[in-house]
């Protein structure tokens, strides 16, 4: 009884958290599953202890895979569906370079963080003529036209777009309410709306 | 109970970065020390932090925390919370800056009132006991200043990530304990010869019955040690709800897996606790290992004894110096041994100067020391420290991978700026 009032509590809370932090339009497909994934994490993972503990970890999909499953076995409720979701969504957005939370600055130093996303070699060079259109379908809505800024910060003339390692982990695997592409977009659609920006 | 909660700042200082769920947006016109009305038991960080939300009817438990004063939250619930290591200038740590880890979290009011509380002595023992909180200050009283340590201090640090609370360095502190030998208490039960451990478990659980009990025990050597106590007061004042009232265990020179809190129940047995956070948490290989790797049971043992450690609490990370003389300082301890030395090096390991042990020494107690450099060239720099204990161990550059991200003692270092 006192469970399931908490659970409904998280949820509807969750639910108004993930509706405010997505004002404006939501783009279909990924995102969405992201959504869905988020607020899985939200009503099912914070029921025994704040989904801070989740948000912290950083790993690679055999131990969130290890992690959810053990989750499962102490009482977490998820059909098997929604455990591979989970374990998707973790993986893309917890992995162990991901940044956040632990502040580099006294770490970073200790020993560097894992290799880069991807390294230069994999980055395929960008065609800016081709990066118009699918920043239109994929970015606009969130980034403005003309990549001035909306609901996501103004891409035109920022300097993460020289940042290389930065600019890809960002749109590989998301960061915030910033949606991840690694599965929604080709390498070289990556590249060529990076090159497109580029031009603004 | 029926609170209006309204948690103002849980994340207090927390480390700067995003939350994906959108939930950790802390008021930044809020004073960090104004700190936190109370922590919701059972209640989501994201229902409760930003002022924002309105106000939320919660039929839960109350905690408060008003005493955790500046301390960094790591997770709100139950609560798991570091000291800023700035605060490691001093010998003792003041209770309300004691960093505080939390399994379940607190039980309620009704299990931990001095009235309703007892400690049951059971197991392989000739008389069982139940005994009130005076019935136990019967026994003759001990005062220990011992460091207590959670074994994942310094998980963060580890590279591979392992999974865990992400703690970095200040899951330490350093304590006078006040209470009754173990020993004495096991006497009066009669203690059998084939009672080999001695099992521990708290008042605190789980929000769900399928979540394993923390249930542990350390073995019948330490039990006797005449230095391990059960403790009901932390410098000088009765435990507080978050440390463990009415009572948790001090195993000195351990780490504090073995300190269990709101303890309610001793148990004499032959094996060691079953279960999860004593058969597979807390347990640490006892080779080299590397992530993926499949571990024997055989090669993994209880995480026990502390190791040498250090930490330089000023000048603090960040810090833009007046070139001049420095003042370096911080604190150093071990395991079962003593301090014998703290380094100290500039030059990222490439020599090392001796620092200046100074104040108290303690058996269990951290040695402080100081150092005084004399920063002349400008520009940023790196202050590292390692101690040495009288048994030959020192800390290394890094600690060995393990999966669990426990005993964490590689050099401790800190980024500076002298000025120009
Ligand atoms: C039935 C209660 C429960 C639910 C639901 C739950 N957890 Fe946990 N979780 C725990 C407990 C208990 C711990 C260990 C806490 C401790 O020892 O401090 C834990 C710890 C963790 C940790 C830290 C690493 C570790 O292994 O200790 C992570 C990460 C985690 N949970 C993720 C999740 C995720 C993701 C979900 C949702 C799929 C989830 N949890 C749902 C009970 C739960
Ligand atoms: C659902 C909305 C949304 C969509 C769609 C979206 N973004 Fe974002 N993006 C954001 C938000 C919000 C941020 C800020 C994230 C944060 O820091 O919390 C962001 C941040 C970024 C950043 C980092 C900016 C910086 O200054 O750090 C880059 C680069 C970026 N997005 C690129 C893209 C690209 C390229 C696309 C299309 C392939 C895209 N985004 C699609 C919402 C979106």
């Amino acid at each position: 009884m006192r469970l399931a009032t908490r659970v409904v509590a998280v949820c509807l809370l969750g639910l108004a958290t993930l509706l405010l932090g997505r004002a404006g339009a939501v783009p279909e497909g990924r995102i969405g599953s992201d959504a869905r994934a988020e607020g899985l994490v939200l009503a099912r993972c914070g029921t025994c202890h704040s989904t801070d503990l989740i948000m912290q970890q950083r790993l690679d999909r055999p131990r969130w895979q290890a992690t959810v499953g053990k989750m499962i076995h102490w009482g977490a409720e998820l059909s098997d569906e929604e455990a591979d979701l989970l374990v998707e969504f973790l993986a893309a957005r917890f992995h162990p370079t991901a940044s956040g939370l632990v502040p580099l600055s006294e770490i970073g130093e200790a020993e560097p963080l894992q290799a880069e996303p991807l390294s230069m070699q994999e980055r395929p060079n960008g065609v800016a003529q081709q990066g118009a259109a699918l920043f239109a379908t994929n970015c606009q809505a969130c980034h403005g036209a003309g990549a001035g800024g909306g609901f996501g910060p103004k891409l035109a003339g920022n300097p993460i777009l020289h940042a290389e390692a930065s600019f890809w982990e960002t749109v590989l695997y998301g960061r915030g309410s910033m949606p991840a592409w690694e599965h929604g977009l080709s390498r070289q659609d990556i590249a060529d709306i990076q090159a497109w920006l580029k031009t603004l | 109970m029926v609170y209006q909660a309204r948690l103002v700042e849980v994340v207090v200082m927390s480390s700067s970065g995003e939350s994906l769920v959108r939930e950790a947006s802390v008021a930044p016109a809020m004073s960090r020390r104004t700190l936190l009305g109370r922590i919701i038991q059972g209640l989501g960080l994201s229902l409760v932090l930003s002022p924002a939300i309105p106000v939320v009817q919660a039929r839960e438990q109350v905690v408060e925390i008003s005493e955790t004063d500046r301390l960094i939250v790591r997770v709100a619930r139950p609560l798991d919370a570091e000291t800023p290591v700035q605060e490691f200038v001093s010998f003792l740590t003041p209770n309300s800056r004691f960093f505080v880890r939390s399994h379940f979290g607190p039980p309620p009011q009704e299990q931990h009132s001095e009235e309703n509380w007892r400690l049951r002595v059971t197991g392989l023992v000739d008389r069982p006991l139940t005994l009130t909180l005076d019935d136990l200050k019967q026994f003759e009283t001990v005062t220990i200043t011992a460091v207590v340590q959670c074994s994942g201090n310094g998980r963060a640090l580890y590279r591979p990530k392992t999974p865990g609370v992400q703690w970095e360095r200040g899951a330490v502190g350093n304590a006078r304990w006040t209470g009754v030998r173990l020993l004495d208490v096991l006497r009066r039960a009669g203690l059998q010869t084939n009672g080999l451990h001695v099992q521990f478990q708290g008042a605190d659980r789980p929000v769900a019955a399928t979540v394993p009990l923390f249930v542990r025990s350390i073995p019948v050597e330490k039990a006797l040690h005449p230095d391990t106590i059960l403790a009901y007061e932390m410098n000088g004042r009765p435990l507080s709800l978050l440390h463990g009232a009415p009572l948790r265990v001090v195993t000195p020179g351990w780490m504090a897996d073995s300190c269990i809190k709101w303890l309610t129940d001793i148990t004499v047995q032959q094996d060691e606790a079953q279960g999860y956070y004593m058969q597979t948490a807390y347990r640490y290989p006892t080779r080299q290992v590397t992530l993926g790797e499949t571990i024997a049971l055989d090669d993994l043992k209880p995480v026990e004894a502390m190791i040498v450690k250090s930490l330089i609490a000023q000048p603090q990370a960040g810090a833009v110096l007046v070139s001049g003389p420095v003042m370096i300082q911080g604190v150093a301890w071990t395991g079962e041994g003593r301090i014998a030395g703290v380094d100290v090096s500039l030059d990222e390991g490439r020599t090392w100067a001796q620092a200046r042990l100074i104040g108290e020494d303690q058996p269990y107690g951290w040695r402080q020391w100081q150092y005084i450099w004399e920063a002349t060239t400008a520009g940023p720099r790196t202050i590292l420290c390692r101690a040495t204990d009288d048994r030959g161990n020192r800390q290394p550059e890094r600690s060995p991978w393990n999966p669990g991200g426990f005993l964490w003692n590689g050099w401790d270092r800190v980024s500076v700026t002298v000025a120009g």
